[in-house]
Formats: structure tokens, sequence, C-alpha cells
């Protein structure tokens, strides 16, 4: 595999001591040449096993959902040029190539860049979508309709081993035109005549920087500089020089231009993002572009070449200035030697720099999601595999969600502050989607992008009365005792607990409400009355429903248990409220899709999965109290700003003094969880009503979800029924309103009664609006 | 020569045995847990999908004892199945066992039986997947998606299959035709646990259309076939035959 060249000079003499002398020196020179042929046999093998080998170490990439486009779904135009602008589209008048959009009154056409799947490839391809008020009206790409077109999915991320190198791999048919040319005119115009060192390039230097006094030039090839790069320490040194020299003649012998360039393209180091180092010109044009470096036009390809020879001092985020006249200067150069005409030329000059604000890969984006991203994959695999191996990470995360989660979240905060004691809350939330289980976004800290204690994975924080939907819940399971309209008693008692303690509840406005209908204890959260049902159902019974919801609990089974006393995680929450939302089937909850390789193969797979843990019956009987919450009782405030269409299910939660605000619902696609207090655990002016509602019901403004919608399962009835005594009813009586019973525990019809029935059966949730009048 | 020779080759040797191996493949080691979770997909699988069989030595399934409608400790139990219930088995009842819920079928024990020899009427889990019955015209991103899924599922591709169908379930979280087909690409890969559960849920979106139902029941037939209820079986495919 080695091989070595060394010269043997054979020497003849007649003379004896001219003989002996050089029989010396001849020994002499094959011990030199034996030891820089060690070296070079030893160089060599360093050359080749780096660079046969794997070359980098890739940090995984996390991606978001691409966003997916069809006939007939939901999704604002403002969202969907939001997620372009993310992605790096660039506006144009007309749409020629991969990355353009052309935005025409509620039209849009793009060119999408195509992307590999785990179910396979998307081409890239020219689409155009027209909008429909807030709905896809069409979707087209070139003359015939699309079913169904995937966007390439937004990077969100990496994860980063401990030198924090990062870079996205390219092949040499990706770079854009230009590039390769601008690299070689600026960096080493003999690069394709010389055999690694160019004498000419090194003489040229030397004269330079004689001439000038200074260290002006340097000599080295672009095969030096990737071997200093690649193989070497930065030190300077005559003997790391000839090492270089030696390593890039070698490099040069046993690979091709074509590879070595390649390999410069993907080494060069250009930018430094905070941490990170940015490597290669891939990542390079996505850092400051946000682009794929395959559509970068001649004045981005300028400045990043530019950047090349001093990357810190040529930084365009930091010095604009310089970075523009080394932009320039570069775009003369190519225009002296011949590879730009001047009118490119002069056009690319008249363009800005072009970057964008701030790296769009900056690790700290969305640092609470990727956090979550990370724990689950670092259950799955090494720590290595996942900084070194440039894995793709498909998750569910929808940016647009999160940019709406933070925005109700700092929005709402702005409120808070102006009242005493706003200033120390934190807040956290977790938004998935029920219907599939997926975490779409997550907000660990007020401060959106800061990484730190991810409260919405971390901060165990009594539940309060989001615990009360376990107990009705647990109560609607057996209806032969319970009803929606059962009657409870909401009077003080007091009971001793398994701790000894004698316990009497209260409710949070004092007082007692006498008997009341089931449903009414949860829908205005009265303490009273829920616990003594909890009491009756059996603490234990209540945990294990808790259980099957999603959450095995390990608290003692002390009565204050059922008024929220257990802590949970938002994200225990959110499971929790999942399988109420999803029909009473749970789902483990998933941020991530599935995996690929660094060169695309499908690696793993988080399927999809569900189990039914309740009658779909007791689960269509809970969300319609939890309904109630909403449109009569603690929850009511949210449709002060929703419309009343909306249908939404959730409850709130306060801790005692208002340590924790907390409301926890959900429409039909969508679910939120708001946790609010003090890291300290400190008192707070908020309740869950007053707090946690209020951003709840800020974000679902915003994401203007699908109305609660769930069929009404086959053992469920509607019955009429009187809406002050409870008892069956008729059609047309007064008070007469429709109530969901599991069939057989509905009350004995009432007679009919004589008014008229011209009016048309009220759907159940217009039944609502009348119930207390 | 000699020496110079030997050097070299001592050199040579040294820095060859130093020199490691070119890694190549990539040694992400998948350690998922659940069935379905640690697919490893390879380019060329040949684990071509095959209908299960249908009929698991069913010998006159003791009904009244295998399958019991859970009632209220309390007295006067709701009993649902009084009730004509055509399309689904879950009653009301309180769930005793296991976090699991166990739908209890409203069996009124009469008649033994025994599973017939080959299903009659239903279609078979390789026609089902063969294409789309006539009274389930789907249009747009669904069928589109369907579509390609059958097409990998065809070819092998499983993983891909049941990527495409959480895809269109996405899409279109309550066609129940997709949790059908989900749950018929669960049980080709053999986690007959999640088939039955999507077909369940199928189920419950599937009012109103006869013989979506009754594929729907003939794949939890299946799916309790394959998990060794033989008796849950045969209650799911009286479901099916309406």
């Amino acid at each position: 595999m080695t091989r070595s060249r060394s010269p043997r000079k054979p020497s003849r003499s007649s003379s004896n001591r001219t003989r002996t002398w050089l029989g010396w020196a001849f020994k002499l020179a094959l011990v030199g040449l034996v030891a820089l042929a060690g070296v070079a046999v030893y160089l060599d093998a360093v050359v080749q096993e780096k660079f046969s080998g794997k070359r980098w170490t890739i940090p995984a990439k996390v991606y978001a959902r691409p966003l997916e486009l069809f006939v007939g779904q939901k999704l604002e135009l403002k969202d969907f040029l939001t997620e372009l602008d993310a992605l790096g589209y660039r506006r144009v008048p007309t749409v020629d190539g991969p990355g353009q959009v052309a935005v025409n009154g509620s039209t849009v056409s793009l060119n999408t860049r195509g992307f590999q799947f785990y179910e396979g490839l998307e081409q890239a391809r020219p689409v155009r979508v027209r909008f429909n008020g807030d709905y896809v009206g069409e979707l087209s790409g070139g003359a015939e309709k699309l079913p169904v077109v995937r966007l390439e999915p937004l990077m969100i991320g990496g994860i980063y081993p401990k030198n924090l190198e990062d870079r996205i791999l390219i092949k040499l048919d990706q770079v854009p035109p230009y590039l390769i040319d601008t690299l070689v005119t600026v960096e080493d115009r003999d690069f394709y005549h010389h055999f690694g060192v160019s004498p000419k390039s090194i003489a040229r230097a030397v004269y330079v920087n004689a001439s000038k006094g200074q260290m002006r030039q340097g000599g080295s090839t672009l095969t030096q500089q990737l071997v200093k790069n690649f193989y070497l320490t930065n030190e300077r040194s005559l003997s790391r020089k000839l090492t270089e020299a030696m390593m890039a003649v070698l490099l040069e012998l046993h690979y091709s231009k074509q590879e070595i360039l390649e390999a410069y393209l993907n080494e060069v180091f250009i930018g430094q993002d905070g941490q990170r180092a940015v490597h290669g010109f891939g990542l390079a044009s996505q850092f400051f572009f946000s682009q794929p470096l395959s559509e970068l036009r001649l004045h981005q390809v300028a400045l990043l070449v530019g950047m090349v020879k001093g990357p810190s001092y040529y930084n365009p985020r930091r010095y604009p200035d310089r970075a523009l006249e080394r932009r320039n200067l570069v775009l003369d150069l190519l225009q002296e030697q011949g590879v730009a005409t001047p009118e490119a030329v002069a056009a690319a000059k008249k363009m800005p720099l072009g970057v964008t604000q701030r790296g769009s890969l900056a690790e700290s984006s969305f640092p609470g999601f990727l956090d979550l991203v990370k724990r689950q994959l670092r259950e799955d695999y090494r720590e290595e595999d996942l900084t070194g191996e440039g894995l793709r990470i498909f998750t569910s995360f929808d940016p647009i969600l999160q940019m709406k989660a933070e925005a109700a979240v700092s929005e709402s905060f702005k409120r808070f502050s102006a009242r005493k004691g706003g200033d120390a809350m934190e807040t956290a939330m977790v938004v998935t989607n029920p219907e599939s289980g997926e975490v779409q976004a997550l907000v660990g800290s007020r401060q959106a992008g800061f990484a730190g204690f991810n409260r919405a994975l971390d901060a165990v924080r009594p539940i309060g009365s989001l615990v009360k939907p376990a107990i009705y819940l647990t109560a609607l399971e057996k209806p032969s005792q319970y009803t929606l309209t059962s009657w409870i008693k909401d009077e003080p008692f007091s009971v001793k607990g398994g701790d000894g303690q004698v316990w009497s509840p209260q409710n949070y406005e004092r007082g007692s409400n006498g008997t009341i209908f089931l449903y009414q204890g949860l829908a205005h959260s009265y303490n009273l009355s829920s616990a003594r049902l909890g009491l009756d159902l059996g603490i234990p019974n209540v945990f294990k429903t808790l259980g099957k919801l999603g959450v095995d609990v390990d608290w003692p089974a002390y009565p204050s248990m059922l008024l929220g006393a257990g802590a949970l995680t938002p994200m225990q929450v959110a499971t929790v409220y999942q399988t109420l939302a999803n029909g009473g089937y749970n789902t483990p909850m998933r941020g991530i899709r599935s995996v690929l390789t660094a060169e695309g193969q499908p690696l793993k797979r988080y399927p999809f999965q569900i189990q039914q843990r309740f009658d779909p019956g007791s689960i269509y009987l809970i969300q319609t109290a939890m309904q109630r919450v909403m449109r009569e009782g603690t929850g009511r405030s949210a449709y002060s700003v929703l419309p009343s269409t909306l249908n939404l299910a959730g409850k709130t939660g306060t801790t005692n003094d208002s340590r924790d605000s907390w409301f926890a619902g959900f429409s039909q696609d969508l679910l939120a969880v708001v946790w609010m207090g003090r890291d300290d655990n400190g008192k707070t002016p908020y309740t869950g009503a007053t707090g946690a509602l209020q951003v709840w019901t800020n974000f679902m403004r915003k994401a203007d979800p699908l109305p609660l919608n769930m069929a009404v399962p086959d053992n469920v009835t509607l019955a009429w029924v009187d809406a002050q005594t409870g008892q069956g009813s008729a059609e047309g009586c007064p008070n007469a309103v429709q109530m969901p019973y599991i069939r057989g525990s509905e009350p004995v019809p009432g007679t009919a009664c004589n008014a008229a029935q011209d009016t048309p059966a009220a759907p159940v949730m217009d039944w609502i609006k009348g119930w207390l009048n | 020569m000699n020496k110079w020779l030997l050097s070299m080759l001592g050199a040579a040797a040294l820095l060859q045995g130093c020199a490691s191996v070119p890694r190549g493949s990539i040694p992400v080691v998948d350690q998922g847990s659940a069935v379905s979770n640690s697919e490893r997909v390879s380019a060329n699988r040949n684990t071509a999908y095959r209908p299960p069989v249908a009929r698991a030595p069913v010998q006159a399934a003791p009904e009244d004892s295998g399958v019991q409608v859970m009632v209220p400790t309390s007295s006067a139990p709701i009993q649902a199945s009084a009730a004509p219930i055509s399309t689904t088995p879950i009653t009301p009842g309180p769930v005793t066992n296991g976090p699991a819920y166990t739908a209890p079928a409203p069996v009124q024990p009469t008649t033994q039986y025994s599973a017939p020899a080959a299903p009659s009427g239903i279609p078979s889990a390789s026609q089902a997947s063969g294409g789309l019955s006539a009274d389930e015209q789907l249009d747009g991103p669904v069928l589109a998606l369907l579509t390609t899924a059958q097409q990998q599922q065809g070819g092998g591709d499983l993983n891909g299959a049941s990527s495409s169908l959480e895809r269109a379930q996405r899409i279109a979280p309550r066609e129940p035709q997709v949790l059908f087909r989900l749950a018929q690409v669960r049980l080709a890969q053999g986690d007959a646990a999640q088939a039955e559960q999507f077909a369940r849920r199928g189920l419950s979106y599937a009012s109103g259309r006869p013989d979506l139902q009754a594929r729907l029941w003939e794949t939890v037939a299946q799916a309790r076939e394959k998990q060794g209820d033989a008796a849950g079986a045969a209650l799911a495919r009286k479901n099916a035959r309406g």
C-alpha cells in the first residue's frame, strides 16, 4: 500500500580513500533517506487513513415537521409565508428555480427544493397554491392538479459534540456556478497545475512580503490549506510547514484534484456561531443566507470565498463594511481574470450583502423542544453516534405553532408584569396534537429561546384542580351510579385522613353550593363536592384512573390529593389530557417520527401507537362536562376572546395561595397545557383562570384550531331533561335541554309538552346557552 | 540495500498495523424496545407480507367463560346490551383489571359458535389490501398516500408503508380507511396488539359504512387470533358478518 520513491544514487570511485569517504557518506545518506522515507511512509499512512475513512464527524441534524400542502388544508397565507421565509425562500417576480417564491394576491407560486424523507424522496417541483380564506383552495404543479405536496423541513438544530464543529456535507455537483472558479482564482490560481505545493506561489509570496516588509501573502495552495486544517495544528513553525508540504504532495499523489477540492469545500472554516465552529460552504450558506449552497448567486459566492481569508475579520454580521469591501474586491478579481463578465460583476456589486439577521440554525432557537428530542434520542443512541454520524432526525415540531405559543406567552406576560408579583413569574407550555399524540411545540421558559431549566419537562408542581377530571371520569365510568345530572352535595365536611390529620376542604370562593348536578362540580371546580365524590369513589380508584390516563402516580392516598396536592410536570399533564381529548385512547407522547442515516437510509421509526384505556361513552361524558367548564364554569373567560363556535374543553388549576396557575384544554386537533408560577414556589396573584388560562386563550386565538367534535359513541344517547330538576323531559318543553347519557342511565322520558314542536332539536352545543337562563 | 529494505518493510508493517480499519458503515446501535420500534429497514428486505392464516384452531370456543360482560359490583347494572348494538362491542362497565380498557362484549351466550372454515363474504386480508372497495371513494391527499402505502407494502417495505399511512392519518385523523390500512400493516409487521387497537379506533369512526366495518371487524378477529384470543376473534367475526 505504501510506496516510497527514494532515489538511489549509484556511486563508483577508483580511489580507496575516496571510496571509504564515499562509503561513509553513502551510509549517512542512506540513514537520512531511511529516516526521511520513514517519515514519508508515516505521513502517507496518516494522509490516507484520514482521507479514505470517514473524514468528518457530523452532528445529528434535527428537523421540524415538513409542511404538508393539500386542498382543504387549514393554513393561513401569512403562516405559509412565514414558513417559506424561515426556509430561506427568495421572493422573486417569477419563479425559475428551487427555493424561489412569487406571491400574487392569494396565489403563491414556488419551487420546492426536494428532500429525502423516511418514506422516500420528495422531488423538487414547481407548485402553485391558491388560498381560499384560511384554507388551501387549489394545489397544482404546472398543468396538473397535485393531491399532496411536502415542503422540505426546517432544520431546527443539531446535536453537537464537545468540540462543536459543525458542517453540512456537500458534493461537487451541488455547488453553485462560480464557486469553484472563484475559490481557485482567489486562493490558488495554479491549483490545477501544481503537485501540492506551488514554488511559483511561494516565490511570489516571498517577493510580495519582502517588498512590503510584512507578511501580506501566504504561498499556501488549496491542498496545503486543506492539509493544515485537516491534519495539523495551528502552530507556526518551519517543521510544521515542511510536514504540511510533504503531506500536500502525498495527498496529491493519491487523490484527484476533484477529491481534494471537495474535501476543501467541506473542511474550510468560515465562521463562528457562538460556541459552534461553522465549517464548509454547505453550512456557511445556511448559516449566513438560510439557503442551500446550490442556490447561491454570484455576490453571495464572492462573499463566502472572500471570507476564507479571515472569517472573524470579515464577519459580515459584525463588520458589514469590511465584508462588503472584501466581497467587491473578489468580484473585481473575477472580472479581471475573466471568470465573470463585467455585467455580472456590476450587477453583483449592486447587491446588498444579503446575510440573514442571525444564523437560522442557531442552537438556541428552540431549545425547549430540542431538549425533549435529545432526551428521547439519548435513550436510543450512543452519544458519539448522535454527535458524529450525521443522523437526520425528523420530529413533529411545528415552528408556526411554536412561534404562536411564544408570542402568546410574551404578550400575556407583558400584561402580567404590570401587576405586582408578575415579574418573578415563570411559565411552561406543552402543545400537542391529540389526534396523533405528537408534541408540536414546547415552551420551557417565559423567555423564548432561553436554554436552561426546562419547566415543561422538569418543573414538578402540584396540579391543583387539574386532577378533578380524573375524579369525575372515575364516577362517570359507573353509569349505574353516576350521570352528568346526578345530584351531589357541595357542603362542608371533615374527614380524618390517612396521615391522621383532620381535613376540611373549602371552596375557592368559600361558602357552599348545596345540591348540584354532578357536572357542575367540575365546571365550577367546587372543592367540597369534588372531594366528597372522590372519597366516595375511593382515592386509590381515582389514582387508578390517572394511571389509565397516562401517568402512574405514587402519591400517598391522602384526601388532599383529590384537590391536586400531588405534583406533575406540564408534560405529564399533557399526557393525561391527551387521553381525555382522544376518545380515551392513550398515546405515548412522541416528538420524533423517524431517523435517517447521513446517506438518507431509513434507520429507525417511532411509530404511532394507541391503546384504548376507557370506554368512549364515559369519555364523551367527561368531555361534555369539560366543555361546560369553558361555557359556564371557571374557563368561561376564554369566550370573551374566542368565537363561540369554537368548541373547547378544558380545566383550570390553582394551588394554595396561587403558587401554581394551570390550564389544560383542547380542541379537536390541538391540546395545550400552560403552567405559571414562581421557580421559588412563592405566592402569585394569579389563579388558573386569571393566569394560565389567559396565555392558553391567547394561544388558541392565534392557532385558530378546529372545534372539538367527538362523534357520539354508540352507547351514548341524548336525552331531554329539565334543566332545573334533572328529570326526564321532552323536546319543546320549558327548560328542556339535551344531555348525553350512557344508554340505559338516562332519566325516564317526560311526557310531551304541548309546546310547539316546530323548534328543531337543539344540537348539544346550542343547548349550552340556554342551560342556566 | 538489505538494511534499507528491512527498515522499510519494518516501518511499513508497523504503520500498517497502526492504521485503523476504514469505517464505512455507521455503527449506530438501534435499541428500541417495542417490536415495531426497532425496525430497521435494509435495502432489500424480502419479508413479503403474508396474509395471516385466518383460522387458528378454534374448537367450539367457550364463549361463556372466555368473554364476560363486566357488571358493576352494585345492583342494577346498566345492560347496554339490552339495547340493540349493531356496530360496537363496547358497553359501559367498570374496568377492573389492567390499565388497558378491555371492551366488554355484549354476549348473550346462546349458541355455540365455531369459527367457519373459511370466512365467507369477508374479504381476506390479501384482498383487502389489494384495492379500495367500491363504497369507499376517497380522493385527494388521502387516496394518494394510501396508494403510495399500498405500493410500499406490495414491495415489502412495511416501514415505509406504515410511515406513509401515519402521514395520511395526520392529514385525515378520522378517516377509518386510513386506520384500517394501518391496522393491516401492523398485522403484517407482527404487531397484533396495535393492529387490534387501530382497527377498533377505525370502528369508532366507521358508522354508516358497513363494508368497512366488516373489514375492520375481520382485522380485529385476525389480530385477536394472533394474540391467542380465539374467543375474542370469533366474536369479532360475528360482528364482521353483521
